[in-house]
């Protein structure tokens, strides 16, 4: 039992770091991008391809090094990369909001079934497979998962300390303030295509390395472990957790990963009908986003204010002064100190 | 009034498929001035604005601002010479506080490459809390200072005018052009537009109006210039134009035509 619940929680962990990465795009920058999938996906072939060796016939799949592990992890963010700026490229330039979805929808869809039917890339329908402990501890199977849930979890908390640290920064209000009003804020000066396209390779790199981390632990990946629509997963964690912030994002994965796509496995099926427990979770996932958008739609953790540090309260003064005309009178000093005496 | 020239608009023209928005329009914007735009609807003022801020590429002619050939160049190069216009309706950023919309106005762009907000957070913090009194001077002077820490979008009407301006304020610009900044504005707030722009003038920025309310123009530019059928037919002090029949043609109609 407790094997199984590392697992779920290194699934958790992992898809964690891959909704840090799709929050960059689509809370940050407002593109809601559906290629993210393929990005990860990509993540995990390279970075097999890239640590088990050759491909023995009737397997066959490009390169096939026997690099060290975090080297192939390495590399395989790179390629993501590299891969994500052509696509940004084209769908960034001058497409917005469903025209820019529909085209990253028709990338990710390419690129399934490229990989799913050109054999000679990553082995087509059949996949790659064979990487185990790839730090070469020499561990048992239990113990391995231990550590390499620890590992994950490591990896997880120094992204979430860079991307909070980037959601806070310049670069950060920058962003949002781009995706808020994208012709106001070139009138202020800002690049609008550079901006979005930065922050659309940087939430690409973080899905390349939940790839790379995936890889290890699933260590054997087909076109059967991944679908392009499995995305909506994480668009459900962002939105439950907390668009925009990414504490709630991080929070979110483990509420969906654990809570929904985990727990629904208990759901009984017929012996006549197995599809049917799958098919209620996939309900359920459907159910929760519509909730969560009715009731909360900023999420449990909803996106950070910048202020001025002062931490302002709200009293039902300073709501009176939100519902008066600004320019009938201008009651300063009879408002309540909002700044609780705090000045820099 | 021999000041120079700081925009410079010649024989400027755009179509947009048969239709002729702005037709060989020339006019120049001295530095240090007020000017009031005006004409009717569709005259092509709107137009002219966004072919001077790189919103829309000119048939032909060329727009010279600073002595600068700004024709083909990205909107937000334009602004990095120094000009900043405004639209019709208030553009706040929606899901920034109000104190942000300010900072990203007012905060210098190297600030924000992504190398640095990741390797220096701390001290781009620190000049943020330094300038932040600044900036709360800035808004109690426009009288956002007790809504400050609220999302821009809960703002009224005339709030979102007046964030617009600690915006413009903030940033500095050497050419400001306000399209219409005073549509949906009650007479008191209208006051303190007026105002505002004259503060901008003396802050040193030069300023197009676009509006529509004559009375409002009057008082508050020391030039205008009107526009009608996408051209430019008239120059001047508001006085000397208001017996101009050409304007008054252009505005009454003409049954000549």
């Amino acid at each position: 039992m407790l094997q199984y619940w590392t697992a779920i929680l290194t699934e958790a962990t992992i898809f964690g770091v891959l909704a840090l990465g799709i929050d960059m795009i689509w809370g940050w920058a407002g593109d809601f991008d559906l290629s993210a999938y393929a990005y990860f996906a990509l993540g995990v072939y390279m970075t097999i391809i890239l640590t088990v060796g050759k491909a023995k016939s009737p397997v066959e799949y490009v390169l096939g090094w026997r690099l060290p592990y975090l080297l192939a992890v390495v590399i395989a963010v790179v390629v993501v990369v590299a891969f994500a700026s052509i696509i940004g490229a084209i769908a960034l330039r001058n497409l917005r909001d469903v025209y820019f979805s529909i085209t990253t929808l028709g990338a990710v869809w390419a690129i399934y079934y490229m990989v799913e039917n050109f054999t000679p890339l990553f082995n087509g329908y059949n996949g790659v497979f064979g990487l185990f402990d790839p730090m070469g501890g020499g561990l048992s199977y239990n113990t391995y998962h231990y550590y390499f849930f620890g590992f994950c979890l490591l990896v997880l908390f120094l992204v979430y300390l860079v991307v909070q640290r980037l959601s806070r920064s310049p670069f950060g209000r920058m962003v949002r303030a781009v995706r808020d009003d994208e012709r106001a804020a070139s009138v202020y000066g800002r690049n609008v295509f550079w901006t979005k396209y930065r922050t659309y390779l940087c939430g690409a790199g973080l899905a390349g390395l939940s790839g790379g981390l995936f890889a290890a632990y699933i260590g054997a990946f087909s076109p059967l472990d991944w679908k392009p629509t499995e995305i909506f997963v994480l668009y459900a964690a962002i939105l439950v957790g907390g668009r925009g912030n990414p504490r709630g994002v991080v929070l979110g994965s483990f509420i969906v990963y654990v809570g929904f796509v985990e727990m629904t496995r208990y759901i009984p099926s017929p012996a006549a009908r197995p599809e049917l427990g799958p098919a209620l979770r996939q309900i359920l996932i459907g159910v929760l986003i519509i909730l969560m958008l009715k009731f909360r739609p900023s999420g449990l953790l909803p996106e950070r204010l910048g202020t001025d540090g002062t931490n302002a309260r709200r009293t039902w003064r300073d709501r009176l002064w939100r519902a008066t005309v600004v320019a009938d009178s201008h009651p300063d000093d009879e408002l309540v100190d909002t700044t609780g005496g705090v000045e820099t | 009034m021999s000041a120079t020239a700081l925009l410079e608009i010649e024989g400027l023209s755009k179509s947009f498929g048969g239709v002729v928005a702005v037709d060989n329009c020339t006019m120049t914007i001295r530095e240090g001035s007020v000017v009031g735009l005006i004409g009717p609807n569709g005259a092509g003022k709107s137009s002219v604005i966004d072919l001077v801020s790189g919103f829309e590429r000119p048939t032909s002619g060329s727009v010279r601002f600073a002595g600068i050939n700004v024709v083909g160049k990205r909107p937000d190069q334009i602004s990095r010479l120094g000009m900043i216009r405004t639209f019709q309706t208030p553009r706040e950023w929606r899901d920034l506080s109000v104190i942000d919309n300010v900072r990203v106005g007012r905060s210098d762009l190297e600030r924000e490459s992504l190398w640095r907000s990741l390797t220096s957070a701390r001290r781009l913090r620190h000049l943020d809390t330094i300038e932040t009194e600044e900036i709360r001077e800035l808004m109690t002077h426009y009288r956002l200072d007790d809504i400050r820490n609220d999302r821009a979008v809960g703002l009224s009407g005339g709030q979102k005018r007046l964030l617009e301006f600690a915006r413009i304020a903030a940033a500095k610009p050497r050419l400001t052009i306000l399209d219409e900044p005073m549509g949906g504005v009650n007479p008191v707030l209208g006051e303190r537009i007026g105002e505002a722009i004259r503060e901008l003038k003396k802050a040193g920025s030069t300023v197009v109006v676009v509006e529509h309310n004559l009375p409002f123009i009057e008082k508050t530019c020391d030039e205008v210039v009107v526009m009608d059928l996408g051209s430019v037919i008239a120059q001047g002090r508001f006085d000397e134009l208001r017996d101009n029949k050409r304007v008054v043609d252009a505005y009454l109609g003409n049954d000549d035509e």
